[in-house]
């Protein structure tokens, strides 16, 4: 695994991809602080949740390539045949994104040490936004790492993480929507039926459940909750297995 | 030959088959495993497993708060309800310290306090079965809390769970926070519920007052118990006052009830009294009661408020006007312009005596008349008294001994005439409610000692953080390092390009 670690990571800053995914978060986050430290107030809590926001666009960049130019190049052979688990290729190939983005953090470090540095605060919330931020980072990785093994186009692959990750992010909203179509549904089906709005309701809360987002808002408050954290982890370990599955699968069909 | 590869490769399908469906299968399952653990990972350790490590336990509630509720008998149960959904994102709101910390009520209440969210527009009967006298107008409240507990509610307003700088907010009507009180409200509010009345107010009758019935009702709602003191030659305030009110009174207090009420306010009592100026009245001058609120630097003056100011004027009638409120009571009702008839003016009088603090309330336009009127309601001759803004309502405080009083020049605030018209939800009843609140509030009920919180303050020194500072933090950051990286890319990709 860490062969395969070393490899990936290494091979961001052998091409312009890491230089560029650095620069992007660079500028947004430098924004994001500057607009803070110019009004004489800074929140780092703010500045990490508002960067969250850019996992649409940073995660797809950085993950595009991990599997599909492996496989338009034919090198995707060397995972079947060399003697090392598929599992560990995978987890190998999130560490190294993941480790791109602790690089891609130092910026907002620097950013902490100025705030110190201007008498600003760095409280117990700011720290609970950066913990969530990494978990996240890990379990969209992950989704865009299962993207790029679904197809052997970076482009494509692109498309699909950026898919998945804006879907997690408007999860909320599209429960609203799916528990509004869901009630008028019912209503239409059954006239007059009481349970429609509570049927509805229980859609609405079932896909706002899945919001991690919202489960993990406390956390700038300074309020840590393990079960929020397990819950992005265990869905990044999700899409670890569903990466690991296409492979597997592919595998055993080329034998 | 050709069978056996036919056969192969037939084999080779129904692997691949079985291979794709072993793969769905299983991510399917564990997919619904993850989803299975996490709802019951949720349900069961959620909330044990989440710890409050913000400075000064901010969205955590106190011993005091847990001591309270533990002394509650088994059973008991308090309801929460926000009358809106539950927020998905609180952070920045108005909600931002009071949601996280109501979840830590029903974590540490053991089933004592349930919170819910209902919002009215989609569930109406939730305001029928919180108010059904509907005397708290609800359905306006869409943005706060009711504490419900045993079929009595209070309102808490998301604003009452913060301090903030009050000459800011009346100079430029936005809200400074200063501090967290939301566990303060919070818990004293179900404290008082669940301790019964939150006070008892005492209405004086026998003075040819119209009747109580409907201050008796806006009491009612408000948790306040209300007993009737008849005029007579034994009267006496009771040690459990904490309100007296004088709703109307057609003729003058008698000298005991003076003698009692001098006492009363002496030893820091609260009053509400309301006389209007109209036919039933005309010719009574109410020396007495002057004389009880001259000690408190006001006089209900023998003068009738004529309103000039057609925009202020109802319909055309200058004896039935709007009066605004003062900018010190903005809060006290929903609306800026409250209703008066037969108006009598209430005037604030010189004093030496600094310990006592006078606030107009209500106030007419700045072209009103104060006229005297003959014993047959009309104005005299030569009856203008003045021309300008005059009161129909004060405060008057006195911090050495406490007394509070609220003089309404109006009975548009109290009677069962005005009530009963325009219902229990308008907003002169409203005002009326704040004040008997302020009142209520200031005159001795017990409350728990729980502190302010800090709220939180990103401020940085702005003696480092100078202009200069902060073009170099936008050059260094913004542009420097991204351009850096940026040129380094461009490096790579070209000698990767030559490779």
């Amino acid at each position: 695994m860490l062969a395969i670690f070393k490899r990936e990571f290494l091979s961001y800053f052998r091409s312009p991809v890491g230089y560029v995914a650095i620069a992007i978060f660079s500028f947004l986050a430098g924004f994001i602080f500057y607009s803070q430290y110019s009004e004489g107030a800074v929140n780092i809590g703010s500045e990490v949740i508002s960067l969250r926001a850019f996992f649409v666009i940073i995660v797809p960049i950085i993950t595009m390539g991990l599997f599909a130019e492996d496989k338009k190049r034919g090198t995707d052979i060397l995972y079947y045949t060399t003697p090392v688990s598929l599992f560990s290729v995978v987890a190998g190939k999130v560490l190294a994104s993941f480790m791109l983005y602790v690089v891609m953090f130092i910026n907002v470090i620097i950013h902490i040490i100025v705030t110190l540095a201007s008498g600003g605060v760095f409280g117990v919330g700011a720290l609970g936004t950066i913990v969530v931020f990494f978990f996240m980072a890990f379990m969209f990785i992950s989704m865009g790492l299962f993207a790029s093994a679904i197809t052997d186009s970076q482009i494509v692959s692109a498309i699909v993480s950026f898919i998945f990750i804006l879907i997690t992010q408007i999860i909320s909203v599209i429960g609203d929507y799916l528990g509004t179509a869901a009630t008028s549904l019912l209503a239409m089906i059954k006239p007059g039926s009481e349970s429609a709005s509570s049927f509805g309701e229980g859609v609405r809360s079932f896909i706002s459940w899945l919001d991690p987002f919202a489960k993990t808002q406390d956390f700038r408050l300074g309020i840590f909750s393990v079960s929020a954290l397990f819950f992005l982890l265990s869905i990044g370990i999700l899409f670890m297995y569903m990466t690991y599955r296409v492979l597997d699968k592919k595998r055993w069909s080329q034998a | 030959m050709s069978k056996e590869f036919i056969k192969d490769n037939s084999q080779n399908d129904t692997r691949s088959d079985k291979l794709k469906l072993y793969s769905i299968g299983s991510v399917v399952l564990l997919a619904l495993i993850i989803l299975l653990v996490n709802f019951l990972f949720d349900k069961i350790f959620g909330k044990a497993l989440t710890f409050d490590f913000s400075d000064t336990a901010q969205n955590s509630i106190s011993q005091e708060s847990i001591d309270y509720l533990n002394s509650l008998p088994e059973g008991t149960t308090i309801r929460v309800i926000g009358l809106f959904n539950r927020p998905d994102n609180v952070s920045n709101t108005k909600y931002q310290y009071i949601v996280p910390l109501l979840d830590d009520y029903v974590k540490e209440s053991d089933g004592k306090v349930k919170v819910e969210y209902i919002d009215p527009n989609e569930h109406p009967s939730i305001i029928q079965e919180l108010d059904p006298t509907n005397s708290f107008d609800l359905a306006s409240n869409s943005e706060n809390f009711v504490v419900s507990y045993n079929g009595k509610i209070r309102i808490i307003a998301p604003i009452d769970c913060y301090s903030y700088d009050q000459s800011y907010y009346f100079q430029t009507g936005n809200y400074m926070i200063t501090g967290n009180n939301a566990e303060y409200t919070f818990t004293n509010t179900m404290y008082s519920l669940t301790q019964g009345f939150s006070g008892k107010a005492y209405i004086v009758t026998g003075l040819k007052e119209e009747g109580n019935t409907y201050i008796k009702l806006v009491l009612d709602g408000m948790s306040v118990e209300t007993a009737e003191l008849q005029s007579s030659d034994a009267f006496a305030i009771p040690d459990d006052c904490d309100l007296l009110i004088l709703n109307g009174p057609n003729t003058d207090i008698t000298e005991k009830m003076y003698v009692a009420m001098t006492d009363y306010i002496s030893k820091g009592g609260k009053m509400l009294i309301a006389v209007d100026y109209s036919q039933n009245n005309v010719t009574e001058k109410y020396d007495r009661l002057n004389q009880l609120l001259n000690q408190m630097n006001v006089n209900a003056d023998p003068l009738f408020i004529y309103e000039n100011d057609p925009g202020y004027q109802r319909n055309g009638y200058a004896s039935d006007s709007n009066v605004t409120v003062a900018n010190a009571f903005a809060s006290y009702s929903s609306d800026y312009a409250l209703h008066c008839s037969n108006g009598r003016s209430i005037s604030e009088l010189s004093s030496d005596n600094s310990a006592i603090t006078v606030i107009p309330a209500l106030m007419t336009s700045d072209t009103a008349y104060a006229l005297t009127l003959d014993q047959t309601g009309n104005p005299v001759d030569d009856g203008v008294y003045n021309s300008g803004t005059h009161y129909v309502a004060m405060y008057s405080g006195n911090e050495s001994s406490g007394a509070e009083i609220f003089v309404f020049g109006t009975l548009n605030f109290t009677s069962d005439a005005y009530i009963s018209a325009y219902g229990t939800n308008d907003s002169n009843v409203e005002f009326t409610r704040s004040c008997i609140r302020d009142l209520l509030n200031s005159a001795g009920n017990p409350t728990l000692g729980i502190a302010t919180k800090t709220v939180d303050n990103f401020k940085i020194d702005t003696t480092k953080a100078t202009t200069t500072s902060s073009t170099l933090v936008l050059i260094i950051f913004m542009m420097v390092i991204p351009i850096l990286m940026i040129g380094v890319a461009v490096v790579v990709y070209t000698k990767r390009k030559n490779l």
